[in-house]
């Protein structure tokens, strides 16, 4: 059966005023209503301010990036009305498309405009919190060429990816909103609103499938309407019919004359554009020579894959890739952090590798600088000297705890010179410990290898 | 009373205190018979005596303690802003308006909120939810509307100044009706953040007085560009006062024939004699015609519903006590319902963007009028003030805007002083001019001043 699902996406845009006036848009760390003007809370008598242009700059560019073509006729500002207590003038300021025509991933992008968040309404209490309100949004919308949820999902993470890649939406996430359309064959086209991220509109489409090929099989057809989504049950529930047929009597904003951008303005954006990150990571692979899937992984972060090239420079590519795969990543998630806000020099990673590839530390000692990295903020070389973690090439010394390691550990012995090669690993880990990871594994084993089998002998 | 000229010079001198002169209009405002102020400024005398310690330092701003009445749709930190309506009657302003930032930063005060009729909606002064207001300058005759109680508050002698807003007339069409003088600037010249919405496309704040030169000298004081607003056009600041001048040589001045066709004859003949008056100051009279005039009124009005209708949606009960509709007055609520209706998704096209097609296409039509001239005169209503309290159908009601919409619609400057009288019920003359030349409006102003 034939699906098609079309994506609205709501994003925040991070500028450090509001759309329409200059009220800070810092909403969550600060107090209820401290970030605010008369402006925003709507009172009698407040006008907006001409549009923040840093925040219509953010949204030509995001509409860049999916190579929309920019509107060049002047764009109007509408006023769509309707009633809700988070909405303080009763209607919400949204612009009409500044981009048309665009796409990602092979999935049209009809067109990219701007708005205003509303305030925060708390049903409980019965308060708002009008910090958020007149933060600026951009509104991408899809054409209806998404065929099944997992394909949504994908779209849904490369655009989030290339969102994060123009650092123009807010950092800390969670700001996502979706409305996504979907039709199955014969049936009518249902709207879901109230996502709040990449898996709600996964699980809100799975539902919804599942829910229409039920009416489907029951011999009932699908209505055309609304649903919101229940993200604590993961169902999607009719909208009442009010709330659907709202008309929101859009008309221009009279406080406000139409945004012209200019061809200057597109070009100057055009030229600072990112690279796009499934662009990124076809290159990587062509340039660089390096796996398709360490090439996915690093492209994911626009600071990582652009430390991976600086990297790669010195060090040879596949080497840098799979360490940042492997290392970097895994340092990165066990923070909860990106690259970007590790503060991890790409410098760092080429000294760290230097060292390592040189022989001045092991492997063992390189990955525990790795982990230190983002905490200590200093150079690994640094760190490696004031810890005294360059390797131990006295041989002596070396084979001294080799000596200790094998007479305290005489069953492991045994079960090596009975057969299980491995039960020598274990040896090499009591040395390892026993110098602080300061000793080369492998020669490790070599003097294990020597001085047990010289025993047999 | 001498002009206010002389009133800045004594007080400059030091001859009489602001502190007397506001004494003197809270007085004035206690006593009064028009029900022209609503609020009066507890802090006028506070703020009055210290105009008086700035003027004996000799660092007083222009308006050097002059009272000024401001409309009830203008924000004044702390003052009722009510809109002269039920809804807004408890809203005291959380912020000053621009407009008043400014006269405060030149020392005018506010002596209190005119009345007005509700949220500006009105010609005739009569729809004020505190009742209506009386014209000082004919008795027993509405006095204009809708900034009712700024003329009333000029003619009746209770402050020096005063501001109100226009929105398709109102300002003017009082000025008219109660003898005295006031502008409509051009669109955007005055900032009008904290003037609360009627129809935001049209919404001008202006100033009305007993004489040119105080009128111009307030209009300097609040005109202006604000980076605060997005329509606000990026001007100089302008200095009427020091260019006012009576010699009208080279001016070529325009009347509209089709304005004459509307109007009661005993106004018309009222204008002519005003006309004349102007040629034998130096200017040349021209005939002009529009022939889209009878579009003005009713493109004015379905853009005013449908702007009206989206500026009240704040008013839904949740903020300000109530619910506009459950407590409005039945002008209000018939706006409120032809612009709910009239930009519904179905008429939209119809309605809304033929009125702004319709809109574009008299602006031009004035714009191209006023291109070879410099000012088309002629009168600001086509009748005489009814009796206050005779029912009137809308229809009849709205017909009193006829002849200074145009100037709201094409966004140009209008001003309006007194020509005449019929019966003792003053007539005003309408002067208007390209965008920007509101100069040109005093000047011709101050020659008809000079020659009276």
């Amino acid at each position: 059966m034939k699906i098609t699902i079309g994506l609205e996406i709501h994003e925040q845009i991070a500028t450090n005023t509001k759309l329409f006036c200059n009220c800070s848009t810092s909403y969550r760390e600060v107090k209820p209503n401290s970030n605010i003007c008369e402006i925003c809370t709507g009172m009698p008598g407040a006008k907006p301010m001409p549009p923040n242009r840093k925040a219509i700059d953010a949204a030509i560019e995001i509409a860049l990036m999916f190579n929309c073509e920019i509107i060049q006729e002047p764009v109007y500002i509408q006023r769509k009305h309707y009633s809700y207590p988070d909405l303080p003038s009763g209607y919400q300021r949204t612009s009409l498309p500044i981009a048309k025509n665009g796409n990602l991933l092979g999935i049209g992008i009809w067109e990219v405009h701007f708005e205003e968040d509303p305030g925060k309404y708390d049903p409980v209490t019965g308060r708002v919190d009008y910090n958020r309100s007149g933060v600026p949004l951009v509104e991408i919308v899809t054409a209806p060429q998404l065929h099944s949820p997992e394909e949504a999902r994908n779209f849904l993470r490369e655009l989030t990816k290339v969102l994060q890649y123009t650092g123009k939406t807010r950092e800390e996430g969670g700001t996502m909103r979706v409305d996504t359309n979907i039709s199955l064959e014969g049936g009518a086209r249902v709207e879901i609103k109230n996502i709040n991220s990449v898996r709600g509109a996964y699980k809100a489409l799975l539902f919804e499938i599942t829910r229409q090929k039920n009416l489907m099989t029951h011999g009932r057809s699908v209505k055309r309407e609304t649903r919101a989504f229940i993200e604590s049950q993961m169902i999607t529930r009719a909208m009442r019919v009010k709330e659907e047929a709202e008309d929101y009597r859009y008309i221009p904003d009279p406080d406000l004359p139409p945004v012209v951008i200019t061809n200057e303005k597109i070009e100057y954006i055009k030229n600072i554009l990112p690279e796009a990150p499934h662009l990124k990571e076809k290159r990587f692979i062509a340039e660089y020579k390096i796996k398709a899937d360490d090439a996915k992984i690093i492209a994911s972060e626009l600071e990582l894959a652009n430390a991976f090239e600086k990297v790669a420079m010195v060090i040879p590519a596949q080497q840098a890739a799979s360490w940042i795969r492997d290392e970097v990543r895994r340092i990165l998630e066990y923070n909860g952090i990106s690259f970007k806000n590790s503060e991890i020099e790409p410098d760092y990673i080429i000294e760290l590798l230097n060292m390592m590839n040189s022989g001045k530390i092991t492997v063992r000692t390189a990955k525990k600088v790795m982990e230190l990295l983002p905490e200590l903020r200093k150079s690994p070389r640094i760190i490696v000297e004031e810890n005294s973690w360059v390797k131990i090439s006295d041989e002596n010394y070396v084979e001294a705890a080799c000596e200790d390691a094998l007479k305290e550990n005489p069953g492991a012995v045994k079960d090596y010179l009975s057969g299980k090669r491995e039960a020598l690993n274990f040896i090499v880990g009591r040395v390892m410990s026993k110098t602080r990871g300061r000793a080369d594994p492998a020669r490790v084993l070599e003097i294990l290898r020597k001085k047990v089998e010289g025993v047999i002998k | 009373m001498g002009t206010l000229d002389e009133k800045l010079h004594s007080l400059r001198a030091g001859e009489i205190s602001a502190e007397q002169n506001i004494q003197n209009f809270l007085d004035k405002i206690e006593n009064e018979k028009y029900n022209a102020i609503l609020y009066v400024n507890s802090e006028a005398l506070e703020e009055a005596r210290n105009v008086d310690r700035k003027i004996k330092q000799g660092r007083a701003g222009k308006l050097s303690g002059l009272a000024i009445a401001v409309k009830s749709n203008i924000n004044v930190k702390g003052l009722k802003t009510s809109c002269a309506s039920k809804t807004l009657e408890n809203y005291s302003a959380t912020y000053d308006a621009t407009v008043i930032e400014r006269i405060r930063r030149e020392d005018g005060i506010v002596i209190g909120m005119a009345n007005m009729d509700e949220f500006a909606c009105g010609s005739s002064g009569e729809t004020s939810y505190f009742g209506p207001i009386l014209n000082p300058a004919a008795r027993g005759r509405i006095p204009g509307g809708s900034s009712s109680g700024s003329a009333a508050s000029i003619a009746g002698g209770l402050s020096d100044l005063a501001i109100g807003s226009d929105t398709g007339g109102s300002i003017r069409n009082p000025a008219s009706h109660c003898g005295i003088i006031g502008i409509k600037p051009t669109y955007g010249l005055v900032p009008r953040q904290g003037l609360i919405d009627l129809a935001m496309s049209f919404d001008q704040i202006g100033t009305l007085g007993r004489d040119v030169y105080s009128t111009a000298l307030l209009l300097e004081v609040i005109a202006g560009y604000s980076k605060r607003e997005a329509v606000s056009r990026k001007v100089e600041n302008s200095d009427y006062t020091s260019k006012l001048t009576p010699d009208l040589e080279g001016y070529k001045i325009g009347y509209v024939t089709e304005f004459e066709e509307l109007t009661d004859r005993r106004i018309n003949s009222e204008i002519k004699k005003s006309l004349e008056k102007l040629e034998m100051q130096g200017a040349e009279l021209v005939e002009v015609n529009l022939p889209n005039l009878n579009k003005a009124l009713p493109t004015y009005y379905l853009t005013t519903f449908v702007e009206f209708f989206s500026a009240t949606r704040k008013y839904d009960g949740r903020r300000y006590g109530y619910k506009i509709e459950d407590v409005c007055g039945e002008e209000i609520l018939r706006r409120i319902h032809i612009g709910s209706y009239i930009s519904q998704k179905e008429y939209s096209g119809k309605y809304y963007r033929k009125a702004l097609q319709f809109r574009s296409l008299i602006t031009r039509e004035l714009l191209e009028a006023l291109r070879d001239i410099d000012l088309i005169a002629g009168p600001t209503t086509p009748k005489l003030p009814h009796r206050l309290g005779d029912k009137i159908s809308p229809l009849d009601m709205y017909s009193y805007d006829v002849l200074t919409v145009q100037a709201n619609l094409a966004g140009i400057p209008a001003g309006v002083t007194r020509a005449g009288e019929v019966g003792n019920i003053p007539v005003g003359i309408q002067l208007q001019a390209k965008p920007l030349e509101e100069q040109k409006i005093f000047n011709v102003m101050l020659a008809l001043e000079a020659s009276s």
